[in-house]
């Protein structure tokens, strides 16, 4: 049963919860490789988790000169092998999200692997299994079928999921915000 | 072109995988099984070149040359040379006198260029008359000229007032 990652941007109170999971999972070293950043700064209170979207062709892996960032089985972008990583920065320059980033200390760089070792055997990653509000969610394809339908407006349009990809195609699935007509979210 | 235009493009190399799947399986240890199964391999191949050489040493692979009578002693003065052929009619040979009991024999085609050789008898050498090649009559090895390896040398008997050719030795290096 092949679960994905999928994001409902909406739901998203700025708890930090998913940053606080991530920070003290186990081999993260107090070091949080998700973020949670302000939509509107100074406008609004809207924030949303920025993590990795995990690209089919990401472009980090693509500009590392010594394939170093490597794609799981599953479609996670894993972090950079401490083996091969040079630290030459070019995934953190790559990244349209700015997900990877560079410890100066070891000069490596590291970035969300979605819980690998959590997620390929089915088990949600610890930001989704800690998020309150159900803004990450941990969904089958079938499930994620069902949301996407939900968010159809009655001239056929997709509302919120019109350009479902940020920039590229990815395996974590985000619902960008949209107006919804008569439609009561369903979480 | 369209390689590019797949999403993602399919690589199916060693040089740019990004699949975890699809990582090499050579590790340090493997390449260097790899290298001295390789250098084994090798080894063992040159073993059948071993029982050549050494079937050649012991000398388990001797041609097999006629005798052949060349000429009575009594017909041949010390510093004289008389020509025969041997093994074959088509191998010209020289036989030269050098003492009383002192024969030599050679395969007088010139090892440069196959004129045949003659013996020189006033300085005593064997000449090639086509380019100026001289052999020293004792060995059969060039002095000087263009060629460069020896004649080969026909073995001598001399069997009741005959002179026999036996064989012929061996190129060596």
């Amino acid at each position: 049963m092949k679960k994905v990652l999928y994001i409902e941007l909406e739901n998203c109170i700025g708890c930090r919860s998913c940053l606080a999971a991530c920070t003290q999972c186990g081999g993260h070293e107090q070091r949080n490789r998700n973020y949670v950043i302000d939509v509107n700064p100074f406008v609004d209170r809207q924030t949303m988790p920025m993590m990795c979207l995990h690209c089919e062709n990401p472009p980090c892996a693509r500009s590392c000169p010594v394939q170093a960032i490597q794609v799981h089985e599953t479609g996670a972008v894993l972090s950079a092998m401490t083996e091969k990583c040079l630290g030459c920065q070019n995934c953190t320059i790559a990244c349209p999200y700015g997900i990877p980033k560079f410890d100066v200390e070891q000069n490596l760089m590291y970035k969300c692997d979605l819980c690998i070792d959590r997620t390929k055997d089915g088990i949600p990653p610890m930001c989704a299994s800690v998020c309150p509000t159900n803004t990450l969610q941990w969904v089958t394809e079938e499930e994620l079928a069902v949301k996407k339908s939900q968010f159809r407006l009655n001239n056929g349009m997709m509302a919120s999921m019109e350009d479902p990809y940020l920039e590229n195609k990815t395996n974590v699935h985000v619902s960008l915000p949209g107006i919804l007509e008569g439609k009561e979210k369903l979480f | 072109m369209d390689k590019n235009n797949k999403i993602p493009f399919d690589e199916d190399n060693y040089t740019h995988n990004i699949n975890k799947s699809n990582e090499r399986k050579l590790d340090r240890r493997g390449f260097m099984k790899t290298m001295v199964g390789a250098a084994g391999l090798f080894a063992v191949s040159t073993l059948p070149w071993g029982s050549i050489a050494a079937t050649e040493l012991m000398g388990l692979r001797e041609k097999k040359y006629p005798k052949k009578e060349i000429i009575d002693v009594k017909k041949l003065n010390i510093g004289d040379a008389f020509e025969f052929a041997y093994p074959t009619d088509h191998d010209s040979a020289l036989l030269v006198r050098l003492g009383e009991n002192e024969y030599k024999a050679y395969q007088n085609a010139c090892t440069h260029l196959r004129c045949p050789v003659f013996w020189e008898q006033s300085k005593s050498e064997l000449v090639c008359p086509c380019h100026h090649g001289f052999f020293d009559v004792k060995t059969g090895s060039p002095t000087a000229g263009p060629p460069r390896r020896p004649l080969p040398e026909i073995t001598i008997q001399v069997e009741a007032g005959k002179i026999v050719a036996t064989g012929v030795k061996r190129y060596e290096t």
